[in-house]
């Protein structure tokens, strides 16, 4: 496990940030951000920089609108809620308090993301189509408020900025100075969508987008990492409401909150590939001169023709290039760039932070459940379990089919709030806690896995393990390097690069354990791991949990294959009807009469004459 | 007093238009899981075919409504094999671009063919007002609330009497099961969408002699049925007439007693309230009463 | 930097005057595509047609007028096609605009620009009210429309009625966007000036299926004169639900939009819509006698476009458009300052012009002589009614065919 070691500086180093200049995917990557600045420049026609100042304010919205609606996988179609708020702020505070500009923007952008969180925190309950559905409501509130209210808004007659010309009012004769903010405004918001893509809340939104159980078993605060995603998408967008409405001069209701802008906006990032970095750009830099174009062939001719094949361009990529087109282009494009001089390097290995030291006393009781009882509707699912389980051991549950285990397990992982009755880990300072979210569980040190495989499909194998191992150790670098160690442990290290979707049944039940292992769990919970293993595999699971169990971690396990479960356990609970029937070292239990009977029935026991 | 009973009387009426546009979403929604961002354009396309039949061969709006009910199955037919169909594995993103898309295609598709302007179908019988004393309703109103009556009350009666319908209900209560039991469900998922279209199809043959054709006029119902369907609980044709007679009422008094251009503000507000509070609906009919 | 503008501005003034040897390139800025591509059409074929009048009398000063078309559907288009036509291709003047939101937006790019913007069209007062130089409007604004609807019940209802106008009771009803908030807080204003009895002002969306409450509202109000500011489909619902609800007011007058197309007046049907007053610029059942010329340019429309036209947008920017090519004409160069000028010095009567409209210019650019006539729907035709040298018809009462 140590071959990965190796020296590195630092990825925070500035000479580390520059150096990266000389891998091609960067410097490619800035000399076509360039073209966007240059090409309008050099050809000096303001018409041009026109048509540039509008590719860059639709990239960076829709940039913007990505990291919620691409990373987080919230389809927001009411983004424009934020854009109109970022503009009318700025504008108003000009009109009434002679606010520059450059001081409203940033009010603006703290009002949007207010905004954000009132509407995303409710909102982000709503599945699919109703969360976009509930963003449209938001939006038609918000216009036909502005509306109403035109003594404060202006109303439907509108906004008009005054022409008080210079850079302090962000009003210019010279256009190139707008194509200057504008294209700032751009770089930074691909640079906010790049950091975050390459960081842990990056990991996260993809976590939460593709599996949101999984996520919360991770640690994931689902709710947490959403707003941040909306916040900081919510101020980006309201920073470029503000720089057009300057551009503009004029405001007006029915274009600052524009629902057909925010489908617009939404359709770019499409095109361009959902949750890449680059995808938005693209999208916007491919639409906004087509459609430019168009409008000058078609417009005046067929009243209507544009706005059809605008829409039936957008049936027709959802049909055939789902993925967008950095999504289906981007790997071929990636390989050939990376052809060029100063490509093929891999990122450097390091080595892999220490493991969490997990102490206390061996045998002392770390998790406590007290009379819980589970009643969905008239069943009972759980009724009065009471189990302590003690420091580094094993503890095996067993029962027969719907007997209520994996309701006990996420009763004790958070999953499942109990009817009545409580359950305790043993805290951080060694006092006994009781968190009351999946989250919580899982950062207070219960890992769970699911008994029904919930990989996080489009990422990769060591993707996967990563966002385990984000719980403990924040840093991109140190999680990998710790989830190349579990890949190595759970022997998943042949296949860390192939996507989790591609994996066999066998091997997605490990990679459950990979993931669970990788937060550094004090309690690992295990949902029936061997199923679907062979027998070679299966008895590598179990020198695997053994060897877990040696540095410390406790674990439950649920499992139908008896003989691994009782050659495995130091002790067994056994479950029946939800109740707990039998406890104690696996040979005793295996006799115990009630067991034999919840298993085979009582005939069976009494035709045997046990 | 009067004035209010007025009002009641125009909110069941609004409503029972509001609920012939929303039992076809929730029956698309109901059973093929798909929101269908194009509905309202659904409606558009009908009213047009309405406006022509009655332009080119003098047929009344109500006659009409029998090969509109036609054409727009078979438009639904085609949307879910040659659209959904094709999408049903994908995100939920790609269905709701793909409907997104649709919508603009086909708003455009109308102002390139008929122009931006008003067309009316010209039908003084339907819209003669009976007094019940100081009270007015419209004749087209009351075949309209007839209409919401029967529809609701047959399509209920074929989801629980025919084999078709039974079939339909089991797929939409869990597509894996059916598909185990010998459903073909792409097929019923085929004649869902067909008939949620065709029970717009019905809509456009009522509303056209009330309301004229525009190519956006889509847009100024869909959003109130969206509405409506969140509020029955998106999957129950009873859910679906309650919750646009609630819309309906809502719509006439707010913009009575509060300020008629605060209404959408008025109902959005209970949608968003909805959605977040009780998403199963009002009524809690968020599953399994198709 | 500031002085290197101005004389970088100046050289591209020079540049786009001289060479403009043989020809004179102007910018036509409408809404060819989109939502308001019909009226926005029908807009610049007044301006179309003006040209076309001018180059066959010798174009201005020898020099043929070419038009350069800019497509502007939304507020960031028209600053799109503003910058192209007045940067790409260098036009002289631009001419525009028919809807106020995209005349707003252009028009700060061309006064930046240093290059006059003619306005034929758009209604919203604020256009002229930013202090621009080089921006001038021939057309009514919605205060002209509102002081004329709100007078109108006065001058014209109130006599024709046989009542003291106080005693009328009014309402304000309108569609919310810029259009219908921009005229009628106007009206709302006039009518306080003027003692007006207003007891309802109720703005609802143009997009509503329903005005049956709003109806119900002004009846219960017991109003007499109901102003509405209003689009086509609001404007149908409106004649058929107060119908429906038997609402009879003594009058109804609308600002144009809705109530001057003949697809509204088709939907409601003639015999309802029979009776309803309508402001709007000058249509074509004028009496010539105060617009000269009204009929020759529909006789030319029709010889050009094989129809009637659609609305009086067509003539309104055919009429402002001659009166700035004279303009143009009579400056001593094309440069800003000199058309400014030229413009400021324009003098016309009232009822000299195709429209009946007068020419006078104030600081601000707006052409104070200027008051759209009040017109009403009788027998199917929208005719002049008031004032009575440019009526055709006598004044009705009453909605609908009784």
């Amino acid at each position: 496990m140590t071959q990965h070691t190796v020296t590195a500086t630092p990825a925070t180093s500035p000479l580390r940030l520059i150096a990266q200049i000389t891998r091609p995917q960067v410097y490619v990557s800035l000399l076509a951000l360039s073209l966007i600045l240059l090409i309008p420049l050099g050809s000096g026609s303001p018409f041009l920089i026109h048509v540039f100042v509008t590719i860059c304010v639709f990239a960076a919205l829709s940039t913007a609108w990505n990291i919620v609606g691409g990373f987080a996988g919230q389809l927001s179609l009411g983004h424009m809620m934020f854009y109109g708020i970022g503009a009318y702020t700025t504008a108003l505070l000009i009109q009434h308090f002679s606010l520059t500009p450059w001081i409203g923007m940033w009010i603006g952008a703290i009002l949007a993301a207010l905004v954000g969180v009132v509407i995303g925190y409710p909102s982000f309950r709503l599945r699919g189509p109703f969360f976009s559905l509930s963003t449209i409501a938001f939006l038609e509130v918000i216009r036909l408020l502005a509306i109403h209210f035109n003594g404060f808004t202006g109303g439907s007659a509108g906004l008009i900025v005054p022409l008080k010309i210079g850079w302090a009012w962000m009003v210019f004769s010279d256009k190139a100075n707008y194509l200057y903010i504008a294209f700032g405004l751009l770089l930074v918001t691909i640079a906010v969508s790049l950091i975050i893509s390459k960081s842990r809340l990056g990991y996260y939104l993809i976590a939460v987008r593709e599996r949101e159980e999984a996520a919360l078993a991770a640690g994931i605060d689902n709710t947490k990492v959403k707003l941040q995603a909306v916040i900081i998408s919510a101020m980006l967008t309201a920073f470029v409401g503000s720089f057009h409405a300057m551009y503009l001069t004029f405001l007006e209701p029915a274009t600052m909150f524009s629902l057909g802008t925010s489908i617009e906006v939404a359709m770019f990032s499409l095109i361009g590939g959902l949750g890449t970095v680059a995808g938005p750009l693209l999208g916007t830099v491919l639409v906004v001169p087509l459609a430019e174009l168009a409008r000058g062939w078609l417009g005046a001719s067929a009243n209507g023709l544009h706005g059809f094949v605008y829409g039936t361009v957008l049936v027709l990529i959802t049909l055939t290039l789902p993925a967008g087109l950095v999504g289906t282009f981007g790997p071929m494009v990636g390989r050939l760039v990376d052809k060029l001089p100063g490509g093929g390097r891999r990122p450097e290995e390091r080595a892999a932070p220490a493991l969490r030291k997990l102490e206390g006393p061996k045998g002392e009781p770390i998790l406590v459940t007290k009379d819980l009882v589970m009643k969905f509707g008239g069943l009972t699912a759980t009724e009065d379990v009471s189990i302590t389980l003690r420091r580094a051991e094993i503890l095996g549950i067993i029962g027969p089919n719907g007997a209520g285990k994996t309701t006990l397990f996420n009763l004790i992982s958070g999953f499942l709030k109990p009817t009545s009755g409580t359950v305790a880990v043993v805290g951080p300072k060694g006092a006994m806690i009781s968190p009351t979210t999946p989250d919580g569980f899982a950062r207070a040190g219960v890992g769970r896995t699911f008994q029904i495989v919930q990989p996080f499909g489009r990422l990769t194998v060591l993707e996967n393990i990563m966002i385990g191992a984000f719980l403990r150790h924040p840093g991109v670098q140190d999680a990998r390097a710790v989830a190349l160690r579990v890949a190595q442990t759970v022997g998943l290290f042949d296949v860390k690069d192939v996507e989790a979707r591609n994996l066999p049944i066998g091997g997605l039940k490990r990679l459950e354990v990979a993931r669970t292992l990788a937060s550094e769990p004090e309690i690992l919970l295990l949902d029936e791991v061997m199923a679907g293993q062979n027998q070679k595999d299966t008895m590598g699971m179990v020198e695997l949990i053994r060897s877990i169990r040696d540095t410390g971690v406790t674990v439950i396990a649920i499992e139908h294959n008896m003989h691994a479960i009782m050659s495995l356990s130091d002790r067994i609970v056994v479950i029946d009807s939800g109740r707990v029937i039998a406890e104690g070292d696996p040979n005793e239990v295996v006799r115990n009469r009630k067991v034999i009977e919840a298993y085979l029935g009582e005939d069976y026991v009494d035709a045997q004459g046990l | 007093m009067e004035v209010f009973l007025q009002l009641l009387i125009n909110g069941i009426m609004l409503g029972s238009m509001y609920a012939i546009i929303s039992v076809g979403l929730t029956l698309i929604f109901g059973v093929v899981r798909v929101v269908n961002f194009a509905h309202g354009e659904l409606l558009m396309v009908g009213m047009y075919a309405v406006y022509l039949l009655f332009l080119k061969f003098g047929i009344h709006p109500y006659i009409a409504a029998l090969p509109v009910v036609v054409l727009l199955f078979l438009i639904g037919v085609l949307i879910q094999r040659f659209i959904i169909q094709p999408l049903l594995n994908a995100d939920e993103h790609i269905q709701i671009f793909a409907t997104v898309g649709l919508s603009t295609a086909l708003v455009n598709l109308a102002l390139m063919v008929f122009g931006a302007d008003l067309y009316s179908v010209n039908a003084p019988d339907v819209r003669r007002s009976l007094e019940f004393g100081s009270f007015r309703v419209l004749i087209g109103q009351i075949v309209m609330l007839g209409s919401a009556i029967a529809l609701v009350i047959g399509l209920h009666a074929f989801m629980q009497k025919t084999t078709l319908g039974r079939a339909i209900r089991a797929t939409a209560q869990n597509r894996n099961a059916a598909l185990l039991m010998g459903v073909k469900v792409d097929r019923i998922y085929v004649i869902s969408f067909g008939l949620g279209a065709a029970c717009v199809g019905l809509a456009s043959a009522l509303i056209s002699p009330l309301f004229p054709a525009t190519p956006t006029v889509g847009t100024y119902f869909v959003l109130t049925a969206f509405v409506v369907v969140v509020l029955g609980g998106m999957r129950s044709m009873y859910g679906a007439f309650f919750g646009a007679m609630i819309i309906g009422l809502v719509d006439s008094l707010s913009a009575y007693y509060i300020a008629p251009d605060l209404k959408e503000v008025v109902y959005f507000a209970i949608f968003i309230l909805i959605l977040i509070f009780k998403p199963t609906g009002l009524f809690g009919l968020g599953r399994g009463t198709e | 930097m500031k002085l290197l503008m101005k004389a970088a501005l100046a050289a591209g003034l020079a540049m786009s005057a001289t060479s403009a040897i043989a020809q004179v390139k102007i910018g036509a800025l409408y809404p060819f595509s989109g939502g308001l591509a019909l009226l926005g059409d029908e807009s610049f074929r007044g301006l179309e047609l003006a040209t076309e009048e001018r180059n066959a009398a010798g174009g201005l000063n020898g020099k043929k007028l070419e038009i350069v078309k800019g497509d502007a559907v939304d507020p960031n288009q028209a600053v799109g096609e503003a910058r192209r036509l007045t940067s790409v291709d260098k036009v002289a003047v631009v001419f525009g605009t028919y809807s106020s939101s995209l005349s707003l937006a252009a028009t700060q790019v061309t006064e930046l620009a240093g290059i006059p913007y003619f306005e034929l069209g758009a209604i919203s007062d604020p256009i002229t009210e930013r202090g621009f130089k080089n921006l001038f409007r021939s057309n009514p604004t919605a205060k002209d429309f509102a002081a004329s609807m709100v007078d109108g019940i006065a001058e014209a209802i109130a006599p024709a009625l046989g009542v003291d106008a106080k005693s009328l009771k009014v309402a304000i009803i309108h569609e919310d966007s810029l259009y219908g908030q921009t005229v009628a807080g106007y009206q709302s204003a006039r009518a306080k000036e003027k003692g007006v009895n207003v007891v309802e002002t109720l703005p609802y969306s143009a997009k509503t299926v329903d005005l049956t409450p709003v109806i119900l509202r002004l009846k219960s109000a017991g109003v007499d004169v109901v102003l509405q500011t209003a689009y086509q489909n609001d404007a149908v619902l409106f004649f058929r639900q107060a119908k429906e609800q038997g609402f009879k007011p003594k009058a109804v007058m609308g600002a144009g939009g809705g109530y001057s197309l003949r697809e509204t007046a088709q939907a409601v049907g003639y015999e309802n819509i029979e009776g309803a007053l309508d402001v709007d610029f000058t249509q074509y059942k004028t009496n010539p006698a105060a617009a000269p010329g009204i009929g020759d340019f529909v006789t030319k429309y029709k010889a050009k476009y094989g129809m009637e036209p659609r609305s009086g947008h067509s003539l309104a920017n055919y009429v402002g458009a001659k009166v700035f090519f004279d303009a143009m004409a009579s400056a001593k160069d094309l440069s800003a300052p000199a058309i400014r000028e030229s413009v400021l010095k324009i003098d016309m009567p009232i009822g000299s012009t195709a429209s009946g409209w007068g020419m006078k210019f104030n600081d601000a650019g707006q052409n104070t002589r200027v008051k759209p006539f009040l017109m009403q729907w009788q027998g199917g035709e929208l005719v002049t009614v008031f004032p009575a040298n440019a009526a055709v018809a006598k004044m009705k009462t009453g909605l609908g065919q009784n």
